[in-house]
């Protein structure tokens, strides 16, 4: 950690007073670049939360103002209670994504092993054409399904919202187990058919448990991402399906104070939703892992 | 015991199945491929045809006569003035969208990455209990709901948010710049889209040996030196996908302006939507709007992957 210290180089011999002089002003400048450094990473911290923060601070304030500060309430959490549309949107979004994620986990993982097991003709486009729905820009993947669903007869609804999202959650089980596969040590799977086990076995006693956290992993981006999306489910789900998502742009857009105060509620319940499943997670596993894609090392 | 033989046959004919490579291959490939087919291929098959079709303005209908028009009005259709500072330039709504998306994503993708790289860099030095800490912190945003963060900003600006609040407690009244509009959408893009580019440059940073850094340092190389020719040539991937990470959803975005623009600011994504259910419903501009858009990505896209492998991305 040399380069955190600055002036690791210690003369071993002091000798020359003016040389001193240059090693200290050269360490101060140093030691300021890397405490620098470091103030500007907190900054960010700062900047990615605060925003986040006053969200739950106002969750509890009497009016959806900063200032004048009116105090503090918990009325705003009984009031979601009676939200009308808040409930069935819940249970809407939740549905979407548990359905969703579970079509893209098993389209997902069978192409994995597709792509690192066998060649075969249009490998390469395979992939790419895996991976391009979650790079193709949201409002164009829905305008597309819309306009194409309606010719061949799915009229936006539930069903549509749940293919939409099946699609769209595909790439990243793909990208996370594919990847676990490649550094997966296929002799072991050898190992366990010589001893006579056969394929479905070996799939169950060796292949499955070592690719498991994996497709967890999959399984929880593709329900994230479908529990989130907006621009995809607006143009497929049509008037009888509300998801989370668009209940809230709804109240965004007509923002008196009342819907303020659910907004701020609703939001710091997935905040808080979100900060346990992700500790729950990152004690279980090597989310950093998945996420960056950093070496499977740290499992 | 008629069940378990039955059990017992299905077993072997799945095990023989799948010890053939004809049929496990068509068992792997084969689900994913039809998917890809039917709801990716075929949609954006389907848009393009619509997008050289025409509409009937009475009954809706799509109209298979092919004419490049729509995309002809899309550059030439009807022209309004614009003004940017002493500059007054002629632009049909769609250049004016394309333009002001490019800028936009432009700067959130570079806020992005002069923000985030000293934070990859301190996040890649760190031992692991801060990292632990830290990356909890980093993460956590990463996987809030979109539409939570963007509604963040929506109560941060604006005449009264919680920005001008502040300002005017200090008595330093409403200040214009934090009203909705084109900063406000560069604040909220760039909030919203940091993490990815965070964490694809962590990625590339880990990877990285400091060893090699200790070594130019002890050899005498400044800090700058050493960030321009040994952490920035090493981490270009990185670099080059978290750009891409930012940039492309960042073109395309439409709850970010639409919340933070508050019909201010027309970017590309509003201008598909009103064309594709909202107030002005063509289903042939649309596409003809998506179809550009979709392209000009592709084209970026290409010129990118010739630099970097799309397997060094991970898994964001």
């Amino acid at each position: 950690m040399a380069t955190e210290r600055g002036g690791s180089t210690e003369p071993a011999e002091q000798t020359s007073q003016e040389y001193t002089d240059r090693l200290f002003s050269h360490q101060r400048i140093e030691s300021l670049l890397g405490n620098g450094l470091y103030a500007f990473a907190a900054l960010m911290l700062v900047f990615l939360w605060l925003p986040l923060l006053i969200i739950v601070f106002l969750s509890f304030a009497q009016s959806p103002n900063l200032l004048p500060f009116e105090g503090f309430t918990l009325g705003n959490y009984q009031g979601i209670t009676g939200e009308p549309g808040l409930r069935s949107s819940v249970v809407a979004s939740f549905s979407i994504a548990t359905l969703s994620a579970i079509i893209a986990t098993v389209l997902g993982v069978l192409s994995s092993f597709a792509l690192t097991r066998y060649q075969f003709p249009l490998r390469e486009v395979y992939r790419t054409f895996g991976i391009i729905p979650m790079i193709v820009p949201g409002v164009i993947l829905g305008v597309g399904l819309r306009f194409y669903f309606l010719t061949v007869g799915i009229d936006p609804s539930f069903f549509a919202t749940v293919l939409t999202h099946s699609l769209y959650g595909l790439p990243f089980v793909l990208l996370i187990v594919s990847a676990r596969l490649y550094t997966f040590d296929e002799s072991l799977e050898e190992a366990a058919r010589d001893l006579g086990a056969d394929p479905l076995t070996t799939f169950r006693d060796i292949t499955f448990p070592v690719i498991a956290p994996a497709i967890g992993a999959g399984f929880l981006f593709a329900w994230v991402r479908s529990f989130e999306d907006y621009i995809r489910a607006l143009f497929v789900s049509g008037v009888t399906t509300d998801p989370l998502t668009q209940w809230m742009f709804g109240k965004i857009t007509k923002a008196s104070a009342e819907n303020l105060n659910v907004l701020n509620v609703v939001s710091t319940l997935i905040v808080l939703a979100i900060a346990i499943a992700l500790a729950v997670a990152m004690n279980y596993g090597n989310v950093t892992g998945y996420v960056a894609g950093t070496g499977d090392e740290e499992e | 015991m008629a069940a378990p033989d039955r059990d017992e046959t299905l077993r072997a004919t799945l095990v023989r199945g799948l010890s053939r490579r004809r049929t496990s291959l068509g068992v792997t490939v084969g689900p994913s491929a039809i998917w890809i087919v039917l709801l990716l291929v075929a949609p954006l098959a389907f848009m393009t045809a619509v997008s050289f079709a025409s509409i009937d303005s009475v009954t809706f209908d799509i109209v298979w006569e092919p004419t490049v028009n729509n995309y002809y009005n899309l550059v030439a259709g009807g022209t309004s003035e614009y003004s940017l500072g002493p500059l007054v330039y002629k632009a049909t709504a769609f250049e004016k969208a394309v333009l002001l998306s490019y800028a936009i994503a432009t700067v959130a993708t570079v806020l992005c990455l002069v923000f985030a790289f000293p934070l990859a860099y301190v996040l890649a030095r760190l031992d692991d209990r801060m990292f632990k800490i830290v990356i909890y912190l980093v993460l956590l945003p990463f996987f809030t709901m979109y539409l939570v963060r963007a509604y963040s900003w929506r109560l941060m600006f604006g005449q009264s948010g919680v920005l001008n609040q502040v300002l005017g407690a200090v008595g330093v009244g409403p200040v214009g710049a934090f009203e909705f509009g084109i900063l406000a959408i560069i604040v909220g893009l760039t909030h919203a889209y940091f993490p990815y580019m965070l964490i694809t440059l962590y990625a590339s940073l880990d990877g990285l040996d400091f060893s090699l850094i200790e070594a130019a340092r002890d050899l005498g190389a400044s800090r700058v030196d050493i960030v321009k020719d040994h952490i920035i040539p090493l981490t270009l991937p990185g670099i080059v996908g978290g750009c891409l990470f930012v940039f492309v959803p960042s073109v395309g975005a439409f709850i970010t302006p639409q919340i933070l623009g508050q019909g201010k600011v027309q970017m590309i994504g509003i201008l598909i939507e009103q064309r594709a259910i909202g107030e002005a419903t063509n289903a042939a501009t649309a596409s003809a709007a998506s179809m550009a858009v979709v392209v000009s990505i592709v084209v970026a896209m290409f010129l990118v992957f010739r630099y970097v492998n799309l397997d060094e991305l991970g898994g964001v």
